[in-house]
């Protein structure tokens, strides 16, 4: 069976996801699935030779099991499942002296440690929390409650005489390295910071800690300074209540604090002000939380470990979900990157662009440009209830919405032009039989005129209004399609003046009061040049239009799944080949893949526009620089129009300007990376075969330019067809081929 | 006091206070200046006749038009007509305003490629196309308006000679309820040699059928007929997309919109009965709008109008020469410009207006030329005041045609003179001289 199994394992790429799921295992104590900070926990265990070997072997047979049993392979790769069977082998490895027994005690631990965090999995899972290490606590009290009956297994005597351990594995020159440290002139609060620190994979020594440390300063800033932060926040906290600190030092639970604060400020909430704010005022609760516990475990005759810590955690986090509306200065991180930084970043850099991702899109109701007559909080009729309307007219040049003498409905240039569907719906209610006004006088009876209201959601409805007598070519119960026409602008109700009347509602009675809704995409005209505003709303006066796609932008950046790309690649003078395919995964996440690099480019394209949202991989393969370069491309082409954007700061920085930035990021963030694209040419606008794009990547530092990338961009219709990058130092060309 | 101006005597009728049919007589008003620029100066300094254009009236009857489409459909483009006037200056004023070029010939296409036009940019239309012409557009990726097979034949065989996809358009005759019905130009819808041109086009696959075009008549006076010839050409439009799957990226209606010059034989003066801009534009586009086209797709309008644009905005300046009385006893004035200039005088019944104010008296009078010909009658009869010889007059919207159709017979061409925003009077084209005929020509070394 197992033969079998390790044979389907090797074809389904199943045993590079189990070898990953060791470090990972280790990693996941702190949160993290950083290599370097994994090998470092890897070492510390083995600083207690046997405990480590116990540690490892937990980690396999839960993993292994996990793989066997057919558990998601994904989250047992990410060490999820593995870093509870890690603590409890660490703690039986410590505990109890070696041999043929604790070997066979460890790996029935680890089984029972992998059902009960699958189990704790399916009980808390379904709340969208984390089952922390409640796992390991139920397990390790298991184990010690039982194994206080097998008198066969030895207690380990090595946590008690470190002397004698250390000369074992080092001789004395690891014992005079240890009594170096220890000599060391620490203060005490420090010292007990590391020991804490250690004690979290059961080494209460000061070089675990500091090895600890520097591990944690590597994987994250922000999760380095918040295990000071919470931890120094206990220590005001027991001298304050003139707790004695040596209570705090004796247990070495002070890992209690250390973990809370990460996981509430940095890590299952994206690091801020806030989230600072609630590490002060959460760590003293864990403090309490101790003291009160301690006494009931002592009748049972067991250590709480981290129970104060899981419990504070999961009390605050599930709290958290209760809030009406989520807040942004106080957000849980929902797509987790294993690190707060990451998170951090790409939290800030989504609220720029994506703030509006759960809004349904849209449009502008009218063909050509439009110009605001009145626009949200009008002054003549959009007030109150109705403030968050739009009023449209079509003007001249000279700003005059008519010709001749505007005595006739006809004289207005909007009069009897198509009003279109603002997005997919069901028609919910038509009036189509209100005389058109004579110009200047208004109908106060039926206020609206003949009306469209189309049902897009079940709370999202938008309303046209003022339309001409006998001009809506739709029913009630009729689905449109954005765009479709669904009328013409008339002169009737309250409309002294030929005009189109357009809200967004809630509800679909004719009247009912509008909602604060944006345009999806709308192109803002201003003296002959293009802006383009996302989920935005027009004012008054702005000359407006919708976004009309160019076939060839839209083909070229429309990234099927199975699309492959081939390049070739001239980088510096030296060529080469680089092959790209277009791919998705279970979660409808697509991305592009460089196959040689297993590079990842993130996207969505949401037909008007493409949005690269994140990119892992080598920052020298050319995908990078395809991600730089079109990190946001809308697909109409207006001469010069330029885009900004954002990129996440992670992505383009190296420490150690970036180090730096990560230790201040949640309160202040001096850096910038800055995204600009323009429309530059296009051969032929009628039926255009290669238009190019420029675009750039800025890195600024408060204002000043550091670094700046050049890119262009050129497209006809096979789809992409050179990319050019220009650096300071390098430039690349690189040049789409057929295969 | 200013001496009053002599006029001689003359008897006539007496019809006080008695209004016609058209109401009260009317008395010319003087055309005394042109952009602010008099009459007298500029004949003074450029010599007559002269040919003036004013600039300013060129951009805002463009603007005017433009916005008359605009405001009325989403994607509109105007392709200036280098037929009507193809003078440098003129045409580049156009492109400035962003107009096209829309060419007949090979002789203008270069002049459209010359004044900086894009190849992308310029319509060839036409039924003379060579070869020559051909190879320059397909090159230059310019837009080409099939006119009939044998065109297709050659641009065919020039994609391949080539290796590149030409873009074309097929120019389409129907019947839109005028008469006589234009069907030599392009292919007939009713017939369906229009969808025979189509379906070659498409199954051919060599060329990149991107247009429609149907150019109706000239000088419609209906604007309804342009709704029929957009209703057809947009049907034509939705059903290539149903049949073949391809987006028509534009239709193009042509030119043929009138000015509001008087036609020979018209019962009432063009300004009164000329459909505005307004009216073509609502005409076209409310039949484009109303269209099976999808209107999230809708193709781009191409106008091709060159006469309503350009007519207002040119003046022809001259002198009367002599006045004389014909045997029927009725006067006839000739003036320096004849038809060799004022080839629309064919026509059209020109306004021509006195260059200084003059009495309420007119007589009528028959307007000659200064040829030695016969043919050579600006206007058969119209009341016109009493001017004398070396007296400057103004023939009004004159701007279409006459500077392309001119002829140089017996005499030299004018000086042409722009005047430009701020007033001031450029000459665009300078006046013939001797040697710009003659050094054309060729003596045989036994004559010479």
């Amino acid at each position: 069976m197992i033969r079998t199994a390790i044979h389907t394992a090797r074809e389904t790429g199943d045993i590079k996801l189990f070898i990953r799921g060791i470090p990972n295992s280790y990693a996941q104590v702190f949160f993290s699935d950083n290599r370097v900070f994994a090998i470092i926990l890897v070492a510390v265990t083995f600083i207690d030779l046997y405990g480590g070997i116990m540690g490892l072997l937990s980690v396999i047979t839960t993993n292994l099991t996990g793989f066997l049993l057919g558990f998601d392979r994904r989250t047992i790769s990410k060490g999820l499942y593995g870093f509870n069977s890690l603590l409890v082998g660490l703690a039986l490895g410590v505990y109890f002296a070696p041999g043929g027994l604790l070997i066979m005690i460890v790996v029935l631990a680890a089984i029972l440690t992998l059902l009960v965090s699958v189990s704790m999995q399916g009980v808390i899972g379904k709340y969208a929390l984390p089952f922390l290490s409640i796992p390991f606590l139920i397990s390790v009290w298991i184990m010690t409650l039982a194994t206080r009956e097998y008198t066969a297994l030895g207690v380990s005597e090595r946590g008690i005489y470190t002397f004698n351990d250390l000369y074992m594995i080092g001789g004395s020159s690891l014992v005079q390295l240890y009594e170096w440290w220890n000599a060391l002139s620490i203060a005490q609060s420090i010292r007990i910071y590391l020991i804490s620190l250690g004690a979290i994979l059961f080494q209460y020594n000061i070089l675990s800690g500091i090895l600890l440390a520097i591990g944690l300063f590597c994987y994250s800033r922000i999760s380095f300074i918040l295990s000071l932060f919470g931890f120094y926040t206990a220590f005001v906290f027991y001298e304050l209540i003139g707790a004695s600190i040596s209570e705090l030092s004796y247990s070495y639970i002070g890992f209690n604090y250390i973990l809370t604060a990460i996981a509430v400020g940095g890590f299952f909430i994206i690091p801020s002000r806030r989230s600072y704010l609630w590490v002060l005022i959460l760590i003293p609760m864990v403090a309490l939380v101790t003291v009160s516990l301690t006494s009931i475990f002592n009748i049972l005759g067991l250590p709480i470990y981290s129970l104060p810590f899981n419990i504070v955690v999961l009390l605050f986090l599930y709290a958290l979900k209760f809030r009406i509306k989520p807040s942004e200065k106080l957000s849980e991180v929902y797509i987790q990157q294993n690190s707060p930084e990451k998170n951090l970043y790409s939290f800030h850099n989504h609220l720029i662009r994506f703030h509006h991702s759960d809004k349904e899109p849209v449009r502008l109701p009218f063909l050509g440009k439009w110009t605001v007559s009145q626009g949200h909080e009008g002054e003549y009729t959009h007030k109150d209830d109705y403030r968050h309307a739009w009023d449209f007219i079509i003007t001249d040049l000279e700003g005059k919405q008519f010709s001749g003498k505007g005595d006739y409905p006809g004289d207005y240039f909007c009069f009897d032009k198509p009003v279109l569907a603002p997005a997919d719906g069901t028609v919910e209610y038509i009036t189509d039989n209100i005389e058109d006004n004579i110009i200047g006088e208004v109908n106060i009876k039926e206020n609206w005129g003949n009306t469209v209201i189309i049902r897009h959601d079940d709370s999202l409805f938008t309303s046209l209004s003022h339309l001409k007598k006998e001009s809506i070519p739709v029913n009630v119960g009729e689905r449109v399609k954005a765009g479709d026409i669904i009328g013409r602008c008339g002169n009737s109700g309250r409309s002294p003046y030929p005009h189109l009347h357009f809200q967004v509602q809630e509800t679909p009675y004719i009247g009912s009061p509008t909602l604060d809704y944006p345009v999806s995409y709308y192109v803002l005209t201003h003296k002959d040049r293009f802006s383009l505003c996302s989920f935005d709303r027009p004012g008054k006066d702005e000359l407006v239009s919708n976004i009309e796609t160019n076939d060839l932008l839209h083909d070229a950046f429309h990234f099927i799944p199975g699309r492959k790309f081939f390049f070739e690649v001239v980088d510096n003078g030296h060529s080469g080949r680089v092959q790209w395919e277009v791919q998705t995964d279970p979660f409808n996440n697509t991305f592009i893949r460089c196959l040689k690099t297993k590079s990842t480019a993130w996207f969505t394209n949401d037909g008007n526009l493409l949005y690269f949202t994140h990119y892992e991989g080598d920052k020298k393969a050319l995908l990078y620089y395809f991600f730089l370069a079109a990190f946001k491309v809308q697909q109409g082409y207006y001469q010069d129009m330029v885009l900004k954007d954002r990129y996440p700061l992670n992505l383009l920085y190296r420490p150690p300007l970036l180090t730096l930035q990560d230790i201040i990021a949640p309160f202040w963030k001096f850096l910038s990376s800055e995204f600009e694209l323009r429309y530059v040419t296009i051969d032929n606008e009628m039926s255009p075969t290669e238009i190019t794009l420029e675009s750039s990547a800025c890195n600024v530092l408060m204002g000043g330019e550091l670094k700046r990338l050049d890119f262009i961009i050129s497209v006809n219709e096979k789809g992409i067809k050179q990319l050019d990058v220009n650096g300071a130092r390098f430039n690349i060309k690189a040049k789409c081929t057929d295969c | 006091m200013e001496k009053k101006q002599f006029e001689r005597p003359y008897i006539k009728k007496l019809q006080a206070g008695m209004p016609s049919k058209f109401g009260m007589k009317s008395k010319p008003e003087p055309i005394t200046h042109i952009d602010d620029n008099s009459v007298a100066d500029l004949i003074g300094e450029f010599g007559s006749p002269l040919f003036v254009i004013s600039e300013k009236t060129i951009r805002e009857t463009y603007k005017k038009a433009h916005h008359a489409f605009a405001t009325r459909y989403p994607k509109v483009q105007f392709a200036w007509s280098y037929k009507t006037n193809y003078l440098d200056a003129v045409c580049r004023i156009f492109h400035q305003e962003g107009s096209w070029a829309e060419v007949v010939s090979g002789f203008e296409y270069d002049k459209a490629l010359a004044n900086g036009v894009k190849g992308s940019q310029i319509i060839f239309n036409g039924p003379d196309k060579n070869d020559e012409d051909l190879k320059k557009a397909v090159g230059n990726d310019s837009l080409i308006h099939i006119d009939h097979f044998d065109e297709m034949y050659s641009i065919l065989a020039l994609s391949e000679k080539l290796g590149k996809k030409p873009k074309v358009a097929i120019r389409v005759n129907m019947d839109t309820g005028v008469y006589p019905m234009w069907d030599r130009f392009g292919f007939n819808y009713e017939n369906g040699d229009a969808w025979d041109a189509i379906n070659r086009i498409m199954i051919n696959e060599k060329l990149e059928l991107v247009g429609l075009h149907a150019h109706i008549g000239t000088y419609m006076m209906s604007a309804d007929s342009y709704k029929i010839a957009a209703g057809k050409l947009a049907d034509l439009a939705h059903g290539v997309e149903k049949k073949y799957g391809i987006h028509i990226r534009y239709i193009d209606m042509g030119g043929g919109f009138a000015s509001r010059n008087t036609l020979k034989g018209a019962y009432y003066p063009g300004t009164d009965t000329t459909p505005s801009f307004e009216e073509y534009a609502e005409a076209i586009s409310s039949a484009l709008l109303n269209s099976e086209l999808d209107p999230r797709k809708l193709p781009t309008l191409i106008l091709e109008t060159g006469r309503a644009l350009i007519d207002d905005a040119g003046w022809l300046l001259g002198t009367v020469i002599a006045n004389k009385r014909l045997s029927s006893g009725n006067r006839a004035t000739i003036v320096d410009v004849g038809v060799n200039l004022m080839f629309t005088s064919f026509f059209y019944e020109h306004e021509v207006y006195p260059a200084a104010p003059v009495s309420e008296h007119l007589e009528e009078t028959t307007l000659y030329g200064p040829l030695c010909m016969n043919i050579d009658v600006l206007r058969e009869a119209i009341a016109f005041p009493l001017l004398k010889k070396g007296d400057h007059f103004v023939i009004k919207r004159i701007g279409a045609y006459n500077m392309t159709q001119w002829m140089q017979f017996i005499t030299l061409r004018p000086n042409v003179v722009l005047i430009d925003l701020e007033g001031k009077s450029h000459i665009i084209r300078k006046q013939e001289t001797i040697e710009n005929i003659t050094q054309q020509e060729v003596l045989p070394a036994y004559l010479a």
